[in-house]
């Protein structure tokens, strides 16, 4: 079947960072593959990708899983002899696949409207504080040097919250994912992945996952090293959060050497290093992946570090008897929580934390079934 | 005939022939010939000390005969003869023997090839002996010019010639000048009016008091030679004729008719036109599909009919230019349309090109490749699509098989000769290549020239070009004229074909096959006659002669059958 | 050792030659039997410049000339073309395998093809054993 040419689509991708001048600068000759530390024999990304968004093959493009192989460490864009960034469009293209994915849409409005993104953003972070405005009770009775999180903030209560939001969450992201299982596995009729593959592969793509070890061929470990640490902190944090609050949120000051301080320390060092490193470096603007930012990546990195400082914060007051600040700040902690997970998980860049690895995970399994069905 | 004193000189070329070729010893052997006088071997022959060698032998020796065995005589067999000609002998009597190209470049032992040189050589000393002394001769010129065609290469060479002082008759069959460039609206990749470049061309040339203009008018016969040419020329009916000393060709080009290749509907999809017919849209701006509905998607097609075996083989060369100037006339007119080019190669050799493509490809102009084995298809697009046509591709760059929605497409038709390029070529006495154009003298060192003295070819009708290579030719053509106008008087060949009037019986064979009607037949004598003027050398009717009457002169029958004794007198 | 054969090739001066001339400047190896004679143009060479060569002692004859259509004098291959035919039936009269004459197109830009024609020909020529000609000739006159 012969697909449609659509050149409209290079118009919607401006909306998810491409620019202009650099889709009509690509005349192919192919530096960006050639210079790519992860194209593969066979592939090749990501002239190919790129020639596919010029054509407006959208079918195409959302069957394939290059883009999410890309960790941008910009190489292709400093060999490019026109000046196309390349890497800024596999970048875009990761955008436009997460809206691709989401099946409700919002995805998509996200990404193409910078106001819609912060006004909602904006609401959320409103909507947290009021609540806690109208029904939290400041324990006044209690001695006000004497911090009681639990009385402000009770964990069951908390805890309920968080897994509502997961169960929502969970919902649009594991169907999202399984659209992207449909688009890239089941309607590729080309590879016929035989079930015992899955069991096989799914380690490779769960070691992936925590050491990011394909990232590692890319150049610059310090770029590695600060994704992978703000990741780990990240999953570390959300697990706590999600799965061991109780544990974690307590009025009992624990010692330094007690797991919950120094486990605490490291996650809040990971998520303030990584957000840091990232924002000077989309602020400076130096380093070719960082030369181009979309607002998502803005409105992510600033919800992350203040949800680190906040939690910092919280952690500082706490131990040192300031009762109110620690209630204020915990309200703010969680009005720049809620906007990031509910905007980001599903529909945003947070997904890239599953939709790489599932894409490695497939890409992966149809590799293996091809060399399966040669060696036949 | 005085008593031969040759002089043998063996080149080293520095190493390239030493190297392969014992020279030394070839000549020395080559010294104890008979009639041999001085056999020397010398580093380069061809270098000022080299030549000077020759010249102080032949003052010192008397020499009356030379041969250089050295590298072919395509390269230097002028630059030895001017060197006897200094010396004072005739440069005729002297011959080259190819030991580079023929012999120390082309084998790998080293005993052979020494032998084979021996053999060359000894041929060459067997031919020399025969060499007769010949004189330069030469004609008047006439100063008028006959210019054939009245397009743009024409009006220019019209107009370079005229404007020295020079008569000029301008024939042009149409009932207009300008040729093609009338009919276009934009020249590429400047983007300027072809109006604006060429009305004022016309007017000039026909106000010009030297250009005489015959339009709706054809030459029908051209007799003489080169300064003393004959033209009839009919102009709606009436025969005048005209003297002219040189004649310029520039009978331009025809577009190649894509009706005969079915896969692009041309003639059955009505919204399929050829780049002419684009070009008459732009021109009274209206670009629109035949149901007057402005085009959503165009799609303009490479090479149809250029560089694909099944029509022509080569590149018609103006068609990229031409559809990057479509594209960003198109992208103008019509700022909300989709453009698609579909290319092969992208070919912007000329000034400007290059820039011109790289600013359309910041125009929103989707470029699509196709192989050229793997042409695009046009059809009607199924009922209810949103476009006319679908043009069915395998795009090379992504390597998938795409469908391209299209209201319009534009075939970039290529160029090729007219149908009666033959009759001019007869007419004017000039070769055709394979593909009708017409053959140059020297296809780079000399390429207006023919092998007909006093005729030029300029423009397409010599192969496809732009407009700013075929004023380029025009210039240089009228430049050739002026200057052999100028001289008076110009040289011809030497080494023509003569008659022993003795042995000749008059069956008059030669006649029939000379291909430059040089052979007359003089009935009082019952003899043929060459007219020297326009006799070429080629020596067809030499070896046709029945009765050996007819000499080509250096390169006669004792010559060669001395050369090849001389060949076979040493073995393998 | 194996026969060495001599062949004798009348090349014109404006295609073949040129071709035997670009074979030179690309440096392409070929044998070295080859003995080329020039003449201006293919219809030039009469059939008693090839009786002479074998008469002389050639094993084998080579003509080329420019493709049909490229002759630089017009039509002097088609000439050429049409004295190769009745030479053809000619020399297989005296005894002279038909093998051993040959016509071939070689343009100015055939140096390879050149090359290659060359050692067909030597091959060919060098399969069929010496020319008896020279002997005969030697014997009876």
């Amino acid at each position: 079947m012969s697909q449609r040419v659509d050149p409209n689509l290079m118009k919607e991708l401006e909306s998810y960072g491409v620019k202009k001048k650099d889709w009509n600068a690509c005349f192919h000759c192919g530096n960006c593959t050639a210079v790519c530390p992860l194209t593969e024999q066979g592939s090749m990304f990501p002239r190919k990708g790129i020639r596919s968004m010029q054509m407006g093959l959208k079918d195409k493009l959302a069957a394939g899983v290059e883009p999410w192989l890309c960790y941008y460490c910009g190489d292709c864009s400093d060999t490019c002899p026109r000046d196309a960034n390349p890497g800024e469009m596999m970048m875009a293209l990761r955008r436009w696949l997460t809206s691709v994915y989401d099946w409700t849409g919002l995805s998509g409005k996200l990404y193409r409207s910078k106001p819609l993104h912060l006004a909602v953003v904006s609401f959320l972070f409103f909507a947290v504080l009021a609540v806690f405005f109208i029904f939290a009770k400041i324990p006044l009775l209690s001695d006000p040097a004497n911090v009681q999180l639990n009385s402000f903030a009770p964990v069951h209560v908390i805890e309920l919250a968080d897994h509502i939001m997961l169960a929502v969450l969970s919902f649009f992201l594991l169907s999202n994912m399984l659209n992207m299982f449909i688009k890239v596995v089941i309607k590729d009729k080309s590879v016929k992945i035989p079930i015992h593959l899955y069991f096989k592969e799914v380690w490779l793509a769960i070691w992936n996952f925590f050491t990011q070890w394909s990232f590692r061929k890319c150049e610059g470990k310090l770029y590695w090293f600060a994704h992978l640490f703000l990741m780990l902190s990240y999953m570390a944090m959300f697990s706590l959060i999600v799965l061991f609050l109780g544990w974690f949120q307590t009025d009992t000051i624990h010692p330094i050497t007690h797991p919950q301080r120094w486990i605490g320390y490291i996650i809040t060092a990971g998520l303030i290093f990584g957000s840091l490193y990232f924002m000077i470096g989309r602020a400076r603007k130096k380093d070719r992946k960082f030369k181009f930012s979309h607002h998502s990546d803005w409105i992510w990195l600033f919800l992350l570090f203040m949800i680190a400082i906040t939690g910092i914060l919280i952690h500082i007051f706490r131990i040192n008897g300031m009762a109110h600040l620690t209630y204020y700040t915990y309200a703010l902690h969680l009005a720049f929580e809620v906007p990031m997970v509910v905007t980001f998980v599903a529909f945003s860049k947070w997904s890239h934390l599953v939709y790489r690895p599932l894409a490695i995970f497939f890409a992966n399994l149809k590799k293996s079934t091809l060399a399966l069905q040669k060696n036949r | 005939m005085e008593e031969a004193r040759i002089g043998i000189y063996v080149c080293w070329c520095g190493s390239n022939i030493a190297k392969m070729v014992d020279v030394e010893a070839v000549a020395e052997e080559m010294g104890k010939l008979p009639n041999v006088v001085v056999a020397k071997n010398y580093k380069y022959m061809c270098s000022d000390p080299g030549q000077d060698l020759i010249v102080s032998d032949i003052k010192e020796h008397k020499l009356n005969r030379v041969v250089v065995a050295a590298c072919s005589p395509r390269m230097h067999e002028m630059t030895f003869r001017k060197a006897l000609e200094n010396a004072g002998i005739n440069p005729y009597l002297f011959e080259m023997a190819n030991i580079r190209e023929h012999v120390s470049w082309v084998h790998t032992d080293r005993d052979k090839a020494t032998k084979k040189s021996k053999s060359l050589i000894t041929a060459a000393i067997n031919r020399v002996l025969y060499h007769d002394p010949l004189d330069k001769r030469s004609v008047d010129i006439d100063p008028a010019t006959l210019v054939l065609g009245g397009g743009i290469a024409g009006l220019a060479a019209a107009l370079e010639i005229a404007g020295s002082g020079k008569q000029v008759y301008l024939i042009e069959r149409s009932g207009a000048l300008g040729g093609y460039a009338a009919e276009i609206d934009l020249l590429a990749p400047y983007m300027n009016s072809a109006a604006q470049v060429l009305d004022p061309l016309i007017e000039q040339v026909q106000n010009h008091k030297n250009i005489e203009i015959f339009l709706e008018s054809k030459v029908t016969d051209i007799s003489g030679y080169v300064g003393n040419f004959d033209a009839k020329i009919e102009k709606k009916g009436k025969e005048v004729e005209k003297k002219i000393g040189n004649i310029v060709v520039a009978t331009g080009l025809k577009n190649f008719d894509p009706a005969v290749i079915d896969r692009y509907g041309y003639g059955k999809l009505p919204n399929v036109v050829t780049a002419m017919e684009f070009e008459k849209m732009l021109k009274i701006g209206k670009v629109e599909t035949k149901t007057g509905k402005l085009p959503k998607n165009v799609a303009i097609i490479h090479c149809v009919g250029s560089r694909n075996p099944d029509y022509h083989e080569y590149c018609s060369r103006i068609c990229c230019m031409n559809a990057l100037k479509f594209a960003n006339q198109a992208r103008s007119i019509l700022p909300e349309a989709n453009i698609f080019d579909l290319y092969t190669d992208m070919r912007a050799f000329a000034k400007g090109c290059e820039e011109l493509y790289t600013q359309t490809s910041r125009k929103d102009v989707l470029f699509l490749k196709f192989e050229k084995g793997d042409l695009p298809t046009v059809k009607k697009a199924a009922a209810g699509d949103d476009c006319d046509m679908v043009i069915d591709m395998h795009e090379a760059l992504s390597g998938e098989d795409i469908e391209v929605p299209a209201d319009m497409v534009i075939l970039m038709t290529g160029t090729e000769a007219h149908d009666d390029a033959k009759d001019v070529a007869h007419l004017v006495g000039v070769s055709m290549c394979g593909n009708d154009f017409f053959i140059e003298k020297h296809p780079k060192l000399d390429p207006v020239a023919t092998t007909t003295d006093g005729v030029y070819i300029v423009g397409n009708c010599v192969s496809p070009k732009d407009i700013p290579d075929s004023v380029s030719q025009a210039k240089a053509a009228a430049a050739r004229i002026l200057a052999s106008i100028s001289q008076g008087s110009v040289e011809v060949e030497v080494t023509t074909a003569e008659v022993n009037e003795d042995i000749c019986c008059g069956c008059q064979t030669c006649i029939k096959v000379c291909p430059y009607t040089a052979i007359g037949y003089d009935e009082e004598k019952n003899v043929s006659i060459v007219n020297e003027a326009l006799c070429k050398g080629c020596g067809t009717c030499g070896s046709a002669c029945p009765t050996g009457a007819i000499r080509s002169k250096h390169f006669t029958d004792v010559q060669i059958l001395s050369q090849i004794e001389g060949l076979m007198s040493l073995e393998v | 050792m194996s026969f060495e054969p001599t062949i004798v090739s009348f090349l014109c001066n404006w295609c073949s030659y040129t071709g035997a001339d670009l074979a030179g400047t690309s440096r392409i190896k070929y044998a070295s039997n080859v003995r080329i004679i020039r003449v201006m143009c293919s219809g030039r060479i009469e059939p008693t410049f090839v009786i002479k060569a074998f008469t002389e002692g050639a094993d084998g004859v080579l003509i080329c000339g420019c493709h049909p259509g490229d002759c630089h004098y017009h039509e002097g291959n088609y000439k050429c073309l049409r004295r190769y035919h009745l030479l053809q039936k000619y020399i297989q009269q005296l005894g002279i395998e038909k093998d051993r004459l040959r016509l071939e197109w070689i343009s100015a830009s055939e140096g390879k093809q050149f090359a290659e024609l060359i050692d067909d020909m030597t091959e060919t020529v060098r399969g069929l054993g010496p020319s008896k000609v020279k002997e005969v000739m030697t014997t009876y006159t």
